[in-house]
């Protein structure tokens, strides 16, 4: 009796303290208090911690804050095309403001764009060809914007031709141009100029409340930036996403759970229909307790493969990895089956190439490369191997059936899809003879380097529990195999300890591709040896292997006067991976699965693996908002 | 009086010195961190879209001269120290180009709110119990309380709140168990409001509560059992006085200075935040900003939130000292 | 010595059970020693084991053995408390007295800095050191920089006793009869102020190894390093409590609330001792 009463006045007393210094800062007007009924309204996670500043919505600014995955960029902003790291509604590639793809020139040194005609901004102005020059020309001349320097770099001049042409004039040949305007996860975003050209510093506009091209507008948020009401427009027919439909949703709620039990806790109490990512522990337990839960795979492993691959990255201006012989040697000493199971719980889907095994790269790459990968011959110097072993993802597979029970597919396909194809066999013998053919010695069963030296490195890995486990599991591995590897939590990989090259070895996810195109440049192009420092530099993404050859820039040089979509370009994307698989820069393992999840208890249509993989459910890509048109009441 | 009021203005130049000392030391350590808050934003950009290396240069460099982060030390420390006397303390980095102090004034109230309330219940029922289990050392009620209290003090705070977010946003479903008020009510001096921000506050206050009550019980307790050994306790004893008036005026009432400021330092160390408690709860406040700005690099939000740390523990401080040799006539002024 | 112990187990239920919860505890933490796995290995033993004869304390979502893995948490723990505890006791005691009996300049200058240590933010400076140090962070220095954090509070409080002491009948007795202020510090002083410094030195274990859970949970400290803390982290970072892998986090606290009663009866009883009055009327009473 007196805990209760406790609490009761414990509660009073912090409310009326509270909601005091509050009431002063909302002296706003604000809207009535609004019901929100449960089946016309889809609430959706946010993996983003609450925003700290939740009412600057000017996305544009590099660092801006944190709205921009609350809903922002998902249902408000829009650009010229995306390209969905799945199949796609349509085909994977979206024409969205842009009436059709793009169009170069012979020597790609312009690009022409045609515009929707009877598009409109929310608040009731037509989008126009100049709403896309003030975009290109505003973001050019204020360095504080993210995409100032890009555009810089590569745009000498915009005009529009008519209301509806835009023609860029690049300041090099260059055939991707258009991906800055394309969407994957997000990108370049056209700015409603008559709003912007009212403010003499548009870094300093808050643009709020957001004006967009996207089928809702922002109906209310919470002022500690934990959520954000997205309503849908009246007029949503007048957005370019209205060629799918209607969006479902009248309401969309975008919320923050730093907590991963409350998400499911949520989730299961009705309180949230889509969730960006789980612990596989939590997304099994989820499934097994809430009926109307559902993953991307219907059975094991759930998860979502993203179009990135976490990978063993040598630091290769290492002179311990300079050899690819001891890179070679070093693959060859993992078990994947091991290393599945330890960090996915068996839910990875294995890719021994340097290609996330996701979207349509399975079909592009995995699948047509089986023959030669079957083929592919190792000399060892003392003999030659054939080192893969195309069923590793089938035993995968029967390693976990015993736990799992009915939710592992049985159709082998499905199998492929969802465990991957093969990986290297563990062949401790062939990286034994590589490592003697590269000098080096054995005691016992530790390896020593041409110098004499115990061979032995720190394997630096991520915090999450996930990526931790498979660099725990590797060095465990190595280190049972004689060569002293420890593994060690590093919390800052991004943005410190993979630009700085401040690692010997590290896993981290690398290979961000757009998942559903075959095309390698969003993270080839940055590979080139022009752009690598010298060691203790700063390199900048993405190249964090630092690894160059010449192959690799003729494949690059190639690559960037080939068009987009063509066999060619899939033919350097071959040519890329056999150059990798050669020299084992990196040793690729598995994609990133994200345990994404979702409710069919008050909406139906999402995607998922096997009937309708039409879009990426992990909720902060701004591809996603294709889904919301697909979304039907449950009842 | 006259005394009184140099000892107040002695203390009250010793103040601006621990002020000056204790921001500057943050500064610096702040400082030490080797994390760029210009990278990270960088590295923001470059990840979620395909980045030319030369243009990612070109951002760094555009943003490191626009933030001064490439100024050298001694020339930040000028900088801040000139500013933060106007009552400038700069623009977050992690939100640019929002003012930090903007933030900090934000997540303020939600944290003054929830802790001033859970300290304060916590505290006085703590101590009320504890000096009487000091004083009643055989009630068996209190008794019960004393090892409960044993019990629950060193389970890890993360467990207790973890548990009553388990407890009753999943097993009973009857709690919030994330925000500090309902999406469907808005900020305003209604009923709903503020019944709203109740509700959601109860999980949050009760974890607190549960906590602190044990520190304080445990701590008066023991200093009420040496109390009551002493020989002024025992006349008053034998002397026929009223128990209460024993207990209240004998006893507690002396054991309280120490107490007190405990309770100064506890309410002034409310301005770190209580992470823990937000993370778990989702709750609005302080300590989730501060560790998102330690994350992003962004040092001037770390000041920020560190500089009102400073001043609310140096300032509580500051009060107690004041009413000390008022409390406790023993304590002569000097 | 032996005579004071037996006289403590024979009329001080209290000390007796304190005894055997430390002991138990220390005892476990001391089997590390002679753990069969180190306690970085992962999927040594089948995950998610339930607690059971061949598991006692059941194994981890890692594939870790329970008890072994606890067992070097609880050394580890067991060692930072005590560092902690030892660094800031010293300190605190030494501040406290001198600023209370000596009074004037003395405390002014040792309550200025106190002050400003008092004032630092304890907790934006640790995540800050981590991420200057990160895996060079090793118990020894998170030790020596708690220590170095902790004592402020409880020198304050020593120093609020002692003040009121110095006003006393005994100590100006004392004063009079000649004595050097050490030695009414610590022979006269000191004893009024050991059942606080006792009783504050658990506090101080409790507040520094529950400091050390917080930054764990939240993934600031050394990872590395098995501590209770950082059983917390990986249990949590595995949905260890909603996916029912219960024993990973209950075995812990039990395990953390025994040795804390343990601790706690430990000072409880000795706090008795040292005050004769108490004993006596603990004696009378019973």
């Amino acid at each position: 009796m007196r805990t209760w009463k406790t609490l009761m006045a414990s509660a009073a007393l912090a409310a009326m303290v509270g909601s005091a210094a509050l009431a002063q800062n909302a002296a706003v007007d604000l809207p009535p208090i609004t019901e929100f009924p449960r089946e016309q309204t889809l609430i959706v996670h946010n993996p983003d911690n609450p925003a700290a500043n939740p009412d600057f919505f000017n996305i544009w600014v590099a660092g801006a804050g944190q709205v921009q995955a609350g809903g922002l960029h998902q249902l408000m902003m829009d650009t010229l095309w995306y390209i969905d790291p799945n199949e796609g509604l349509d085909g994977s590639l979206y024409s969205s403001l842009a009436e059709d793809q793009w169009e170069y020139n012979d020597d790609f040194t312009e690009m022409t764009v045609r515009l929707r005609e009877g598009l409109y901004w929310s608040d009731g102005v037509e989008f126009t060809a100049d709403d896309v020059v003030y975009t290109v020309e505003t973001l050019k001349s204020n360095p504080a914007f993210g995409a100032a320097a890009g555009l810089n770099r590569n745009v000498e001049s915009v005009e529009a031709i008519d209301d509806y042409t835009v023609v860029f004039h690049l300041n090099e040949p260059n055939s991707r141009f258009h991906s800055t305007f394309t969407v994957r996860w997000n990108a370049t975003w056209i700015m409603p100029r008559h709003i912007f050209e009212q403010s003499e510093d548009p870094t300093a506009n808050a643009f709020n409340p957001p004006v967009g091209l996207g089928p809702y507008t922002l109906h209310s948020y919470d002022p500690n930036g934990a959520w954000y009401v997205w309503e849908k427009r009246e007029d949503w027919e007048r957005t370019s996403l209205a060629q799918y439909g209607e969006p479902g949703p009248q309401y969309i709620i975008y919320r923050s759970i730093p907590n991963v039990d409350n998400r499911l806790i949520e989730m299961v109490n009705g309180n949230l229909d889509m969730i960006h990512d789980l612990t596989p522990e939590a997304m099994f337990s989820l499934v097994d307790q809430d009926e109307n839960a559902r993953g991307w795979f219907p059975g094991f492993p759930y998860a979502h493969p993203d179009p990135t691959l976490p990978s063993i990255i040598f630091n290769n201006q290492n002179e311990l990895f300079e050899d690819r012989r001891v890179r070679w040697a070093l693959a060859l000493m993992l078990d994947a089956r091991q290393i599945s199971m330890a960090s996915y719980r068996g839910a990875a889907t294995l890719s021994p190439i340097a290609i996330p095994p996701t979207g349509t790269h399975l079909a592009d790459y995995h699948q047509p490369l089986q023959d030669w990968l079957i083929d592919y011959e190792l000399d060892t110097g003392s003999s030659v191997i054939n080192p893969y072993d195309p069923d590793i993802g089938l035993q995968v597979a029967e390693m976990v059936r015993p736990q799992f029970g009915d939710a592992v597919p049985t159709d082998e396909t499905e199998i492929r899809q969802a465990f991957g194809y093969g990986w290297w066999a563990q062949n401790l013998e062939a990286a034994g003879e590589l490592l003697e053919d590269a000098g080096f010695t054995r005691q016992g069963n530790d390896w020593y380097t041409p110098d004499g030296e115990r061979f032995g490195f720190t394997l630096k890995t991520a915090e999450t529990g996930v990526i931790n486990r498979f660099g725990t599991m590797a060095a465990q591995q190595w280190s049972q195999a004689g060569v002293a590897v420890t593994a060690e939590v590093d919390p800052v990989i991004f943005g410190t300890t993979l630009n700085l090259g401040d690692f010997e070895a590290i896993t981290s996810w690398t290979i961000e591709s757009w998942g559903g195109d075959p095309d390698l440049s969003f993270f080839l192009d940055s590979w080139h040896s022009e752009f690598i420092v010298e060691p203790g530099e700063r390199q900048p993404a993405r190249n964090f292997q630092r690894f160059e050859h010449p192959e690799l820039d003729r494949i690059i040089d190639e690559l960037r006067v080939t068009e987009f979509g063509t066999q060619e370009n899939l033919e350097l994307g071959y040519d890329f991976v056999r150059l990798m698989v050669d020299e084992m820069p990196i040793i690729p393992m598995m994609s990133y699965n994200v345990f994404a999840a979702y409710s069919e208890q008050y909406w139906t249509g999402f995607p998922d693996a096997v009937e309708r993989p039409y879009a990426n459910p992990v909720t902060n890509w701004a591809n996603s908002r294709y889904i919301f048109t697909q979304l039907e009441p449950a009842q | 009086m006259r005394d009184y009021f140099t000892f107040v203005l002695k203390r009250l130049l010793q103040l601006a010195a621990v002020v000056f000392a204790g921001i500057s030391a943050a500064f610096f350590i702040t400082h030490l961190s080797p994390i760029s808050p210009v990278d990270m934003i960088v590295n923001r950009v470059a990840a979620q879209s395909g980045g030319d290396p030369l243009a990612i240069q070109d951002l760094r460099d555009a943003l490191a001269a626009l933030f001064g982060t490439d100024l050298p030390l001694h020339e930040k420390f000028l900088n801040f120290w000139g500013r933060f006397l106007v009552g400038d303390l700069g623009p977050s980095l992690l939100a640019f180009p929002t003012p930090a102090i903007d933030l900090v004034m934000r997540a303020l109230p939600w944290t003054v709110g929830l802790l001033v309330t859970s300290i304060l219940l916590s505290w006085t029922i703590g101590n009320i119990l504890g000096g009487l289990g000091g004083y009643y050392q055989n009630n068996r009620f209190l008794k019960a309380f004393g090892v409960l209290a044993m019990g629950v003090q060193p389970i890890p705070y993360y467990i207790v709140a973890f548990l009553l977010v388990l407890l009753f946003g999943y097993f009973w479903p009857v709690m919030p168990i994330s925000g500090g008020f309902s999406i469907n009510v808005r900020p305003g001096f209604t009923f709903e409001f503020i019944a709203s921000v109740i509700h959601h506050s109860i999980l949050p206050a009760a974890s607190l509560v549960i906590v602190g009550l044990g520190i304080s019980f445990l701590g008066m307790r023991a200093m009420v059992s040496n109390i009551v050994t002493e020989d002024y306790v025992t006349y008053a004893e034998l002397a026929g006085v009223r128990t209460e008036r024993v207990v209240f005026f004998y006893v507690i009432r002396n054991a309280m200075v120490p107490q007190l400021t405990g309770l100064a330092m506890a309410l002034g160390g409310i301005f770190s935040g209580t992470i823990i408690t937000e993370q778990v709860f989702a709750y609005p406040g302080l300590g989730s900003l501060l560790v998102n700005a330690v994350n992003a690099g962004d040092t001037t939000l770390v000041l920020a939130v560190s500089s009102i740390a400073v001043i609310a523990v140096a300032g509580a401080i500051f009060v107690i000292d004041l009413i000390h040799p008022l409390l406790d006539p023993r304590v002569k002024v000097k | 010595m032996f005579a004071i112990i037996r006289d403590l187990t024979r009329y001080n239920i209290e000390f007796a059970i304190g005894c055997v919860l430390v002991g138990i505890i220390t005892l476990f933490a001391l089997a590390s020693f002679f753990a069969p796995v180190g306690p970085t290995m992962i999927y040594v033993v089948p995950p998610d084991m339930p607690p059971s004869l061949s598991y006692w304390f059941g194994t981890n979502s890692r594939g870790q053995d329970l008890f072994w893995q606890l067992s070097y948490a609880f050394r580890n723990t067991l060692t930072f408390g005590v560092m902690v505890a030892a660094i800031s006791r010293i300190i605190s005691i030494t501040v406290g007295l001198l600023a209370g009996y000596l009074g004037g300049w003395v405390d002014r200058v040792l309550m200025f800095f106190n002050d400003i240590f008092v004032s630092l933010p304890i907790f934006p400076i640790l995540i800050l050191v981590y991420f200057v140090l990160r895996s060079n962070l090793d118990m020894f220095t998170l030790a020596l920089i708690m220590g170095c954090l902790g004592w402020p509070f409880d020198a304050r409080l020593i120093r609020s006793v002692s003040l009121g002491l110095r006003h006393r009948e005994f100590t100006r007795h004392a004063t009079f009869s000649g004595m050097t202020p050490r030695k009414i510090m610590f022979e006269e002083h000191l004893p009024y102020v050991m059942p606080i410094v006792l009783a504050t030195a658990i506090a101080n274990m409790i507040w520094s190894i529950g400091m050390e859970v917080t930054l764990a949970v939240l993934g600031f400290t050394n990872l590395n390093i098995p501590t209770v803390g950082t059983t917390l982290y990986w249990a949590n970072n595995h949905s260890a409590m909603i996916v029912g892998v219960w024993w990973w986090i209950l075995i812990p606290v039990i395990l953390i609330v025994t040795l804390f009663i343990g601790l706690f009866l430990l000072t409880v009883s000795l706090n008795e001792y040292i005050d004769p009055r108490s004993r006596l009327r603990r004696m009378g009473g019973a």
